[in-house]
């Protein structure tokens, strides 16, 4: 349609807004043809569609007097609604009652017996539903987060929670597929025996060499055992498991950013924005506890808070000049300049890191603090870069002048970006130092990811009580001192907590091949991790007073999600393509994948037991003739979603239209009907102010 | 049907349950609270239609409506004197009408009424301020209040005369998702 905007001037006349011809009050319920509505009859599912005794006379006397201000005359209608319904005072439904002398007037036992039960069972069911929600996991605690700090704090915990459940899936299908077959069916003889003995100490458990480097924890543990079929074999499941859990998690990550997108997105607009439904629909009338009612007015509260700050930043915005906005996008030119310089320089210092702490030394020649420092100098330098550059880009964006959502997003992209840069980075040099290592390699590989998880988890704890906790205390005890006030007042900074989800969750499947128990030390550092932040928030932190719009930011944490889990398979890819050197191996079978066997071989094994022509089919989806029809195939599908969706929209556009078109029509054939009815019932009363009227303003249509 | 009770007669219940979607259990149980407010003023004996009104001082200390910002509202717009004095068939009559089974048009025709605070039968700025005010308990500015009722006229006047007549109202919560789940109390 191209007219986006309905004229409705020309509906108006002074029947919309006051009756001329009657002095009786045009209520548009109280009128005479309200109830022969279809509309309203097909909204009234319990009626005794009687032959009415036509009430067609005046209201009453004797019961005008009774209703003083509530209903200005109210219409005895049809007997087809039923008493309940209508909008007088009892003393008045009584008197109709009477009038009517309806025959179900007697409601009868059985009758209020049902409807009791069915008030007990909705009730009954209501009861269930809220404890089915509260059985989710810390679901009250989110609630009371979500009224003190609002929606994008929220955010946080739901993800939080929803990568918990994640990893606990995947330590089930881990244990099914890798942990299971080895417990039942045992390792290969030439493995070396799980005790705790010889040069192992307690460090091990932060290096993860030693005892830990023999334990489950890691890949070389996984030596085939006595399950040796052709198809059916421990390395098979092993890789089977490992690709399962990154495809499940693929498909679910996926559904939930594109659900995520439809709702926020495309329907949110409709709600969010909408302040009307906020004020009259806002409140929740079955609220009695005090505490619950301060938690809905806070949630009043920012909801008209961020609308009132997206309406401040969009006036801003349309009084800018030209001068001004070429001065500002030059602005932000150089501001991109510095954060990718920035990011560059990031880039070196963990280049640097890398190379220092792969230089072993002679063993024994330094003490373990420094052994310890230099192996972990690499997630370090990591964690430092990801805690200071973050902020310098949260003050970067702050002088772009952004609304405030889009501030809290970009900061999001840049320190993503970092992140996943900085982690691929660290990946590719350890790559390139592994390759000369005559140790097993997964090990090592598995070693440095299992670092960073610890690591990073160690960092979340010190930060909340050693540097939170005493900054809110320096707070309340001296407020004044200059410490105090150069530190300021924390807030919950959501985006930055995300990153480092987002960034673990990634570090655990780029090293879940490697070190299947990953996801296990995952659910127990997320599960900490709640709890400290929670802790973190709640006692530490006070209600930023900005509100940013989390619904947007939600859909960006899912989808980074899925960036991470995009680069842990392609380094998972990248490494299982790579040629294997023969000499590397031939001390000790390492692994599922150990003496001169790698994942063709023993995948080639497999697919050469099955029947011929499971061969031809499998060959036939491997060669590009396959690739070419699927790619066509998935462009013809989406051409046809995409166009369908507009044309969808557009139906939307002019239906709405049609609605508050024909509501106007409606509204207005309501009001002639009464006006010409009062006329035709009181011609001596009405004429002359309908004269006089008619003469002073003349008809605006 | 039932232990004898002297409260009411049968003929009186029969019409309470013909006018509100009460049963006739939770009519005795509504008096019982309705009695509790002031015990000495509302007598056991409604046989004979006392004219008793409970002042709303009393009415709005009740579990049910203490927290919420409309009480005194809501307790005038069910009141005959427009006051706030509540005799026991306006006292049924207003949770009637807030009650699970109450339909929806009955809901928005009170909703209507309630948010209406000078009763002209429209939703002018003023009550939009006032509105606004008791739900936010003062933490917004004035020149805030004034934007946010102007956007909110906006959006829900469709005959353009800058002010909620009982139509734009209707048609406005008719699209709202949890109006019929949020108005409504529990007795």
């Amino acid at each position: 349609m191209e007219n986006k905007t309905v004229n409705f001037m020309r509906l108006l006349s002074e029947d919309s807004t006051h009756s001329t011809v009657s002095s009786d009050s045009c209520e548009y319920y109280q009128t005479e043809i309200f109830d022969l509505l279809p509309s309203i009859q097909a909204s009234r599912p319990e009626q005794s569609r009687k032959p009415s005794e036509a009430y067609q006379d005046g209201p009453v006397p004797g019961e005008e007097s009774i209703h003083g201000h509530l209903s200005s005359g109210p219409r005895d209608k049809a007997p087809t609604q039923p008493l309940r319904n209508m909008v007088i005072c009892i003393q008045g439904k009584r008197s109709v009652r009477d009038r009517r002398k309806m025959q179900i007037s007697d409601i009868g036992f059985w009758v209020s017996w049902r409807r009791s039960q069915s008030i007990t069972m909705k009730r009954v069911w209501e009861q269930m539903g809220g404890a089915l929600s509260g059985l989710l996991p810390w679901q009250h605690t989110l609630h009371a987060i979500e009224g003190r700090y609002g929606f994008g704090v929220k955010a946080y915990f739901v993800l939080l929670r929803y990568l918990v459940n994640l990893n606990l899936l995947h330590c089930a299908l881990i244990f099914g597929f890798i942990v299971g077959p080895t417990i039942f069916y045992g390792r290969s003889k030439s493995s070396e025996p799980l005790k705790f003995g010889g040069n192992d100490s307690v460090l091990d458990f932060f290096l993860g060499s030693g005892y830990l480097d023999r334990s489950p924890v890691f890949y070389c543990f996984y030596t085939p055992g006595s399950l040796n079929m052709q198809c059916l074999n421990t390395p098979l499941l092993y890789l089977a498991g490992i690709l399962t859990i990154l495809f499940l998690t693929l498909i679910l990550v996926v559904r939930r950013t594109t659900v995520g997108y439809k709702h926020t997105w495309m329907l949110g607009k409709q709600y969010s924005m909408n302040v009307s439904y906020k004020i009259f629909c806002g409140w929740d009338f079955t609220i009695q506890d005090p505490a619950a009612a301060t938690l809905k007015h806070s949630f009043i509260r920012n909801d008209l808070k961020l609308f009132l700050e997206e309406q401040s930043f969009s006036l801003r915005e349309a009084q800018r000049t030209l001068g001004q906005r070429v001065r500002l996008y030059l602005l932000r030119f150089f501001l991109n300049l510095l954060v990718l310089s920035l990011l560059g320089g990031a880039f070196y210092l963990i280049y640097f890191a890398t190379n220092k702490s792969q230089d072993q030394g002679i063993p024994g020649e330094r003490q373990w603090l420094v052994i310890l420092v230099l192996q972990y100098l690499p997630p370090i330098t990591i964690s430092f870069v990801n805690l200071l550059l973050p902020h310098i880009f949260r003050k970067i964006s702050s002088f772009e002048d952004y609304s405030f959502t889009m501030q809290v997003n970009a900061t999001l992209v840049r320190s993503i970006f970092l992140k996943l840069a900085s982690l691929g980075i660290y990946l590719f040099f350890i790559f390139k130092h592994l390759k000369d290592q005559s140790q097993c390699l997964e090990n090592l590989f598995g070693r440095e990811m299992y670092k960073l998880c610890i690591f990073n988890f160690l960092t979340a704890f010190c930060n909340a009580f050693f540097l939170n906790y005493p900054r809110k205390l320096l707070q309340e005890k001296y407020p004044s001192s200059l410490l105090a006030q150069l530190w300021g007042k924390q807030c919950f900074l959501v985006p930055f907590n995300v990153l480092d989800l987002v960034y673990i969750q990634t570090v655990s499947w780029v090293g879940v091949f490697y070190c299947p128990l990953l996801p296990l030390i995952g659910v127990v550092t997320l599960t900490a991790t709640f709890y400290i932040q929670k802790f973190s928030v709640l006692r530490c932190c006070v209600a930023e007073q900005r509100m940013f719009r989390g619904s947007s930011s939600s859909v960006l944490f899912h989808f980074m999600l899925l960036l991470g889990l995009l680069m842990a398979v392609a380094t998972l890819g990248f490494n299982l393509y790579q040629p294997r050197e023969p000499a590397c191996n031939h001390r000790f079978s390492c692994g599922p994948f150990g003496n001169g066997q790698n994942v063709f071989n023993v995948t080639g094994v497999c697919v050469d037991s099955l029947p011929s022509p499971a061969q031809s089919t499998l060959s036939y989806l491997n060669s590009s003739a396959f690739a070419l029809p699927l790619i066509l195939a998935e462009i013809i599908i989406l051409t046809s979603y995409v166009s369908r969706g507009r044309a969808n929209q557009k139906a939307i556009e002019r239906l709405k239209d049609m609605l508050v078109m024909s509501s106007s029509d409606k509204r207005f054939l309501v009001k002639q009907h009464t006006t010409l009815l009062r006329r035709q019932r009181n011609p001596c009363r009405v004429r002359p102010a309908a004269i006089e009227e008619n003469q002073r303003l003349p008809p605006e249509s | 049907m039932g232990n004898k009770q002297t409260t009411f007669t049968d003929e009186q219940l029969e019409a309470f349950q013909d006018c509100t979607f009460f049963t006739r259990k939770e009519i005795l149980r509504l008096h019982g609270r309705y009695r509790e407010l002031a015990p000495h003023l509302v007598p056991l004996d409604y046989t004979n239609s006392p004219d008793i009104r409970v002042p709303p001082t009393l009415i709005v200390t009740m579990p049910e409506l203490k927290e919420n910002p409309f009480r005194d509202r809501i307790v005038e717009t069910f009141s005959e004197d427009g006051l706030g004095n509540l005799s026991f068939n306006d006292f049924v009559d207003m949770f009637s009408a807030f009650c699970e089974t109450s339909p929806r048009e009955l809901k928005t025709i009170y909703a209507f009424k309630i948010y209406d605070f000078n009763r002209d039968s429209f939703i002018c700025k003023e009550d939009l301020r006032r509105t606004l005010n008791k739900l936010t308990k003062g933490e917004l500015t004035p020149e805030e209040v004034s934007l946010v009722c102007d956007k909110s006229i906006e959006e829900a006047d469709l005959d353009g005369d800058h002010k909620l007549s009982f139509t734009d109202f209707e048609n406005m919560v008719s699209k709202a998702p949890d109006f019929l789940s949020n108005f409504h109390i529990r007795i």
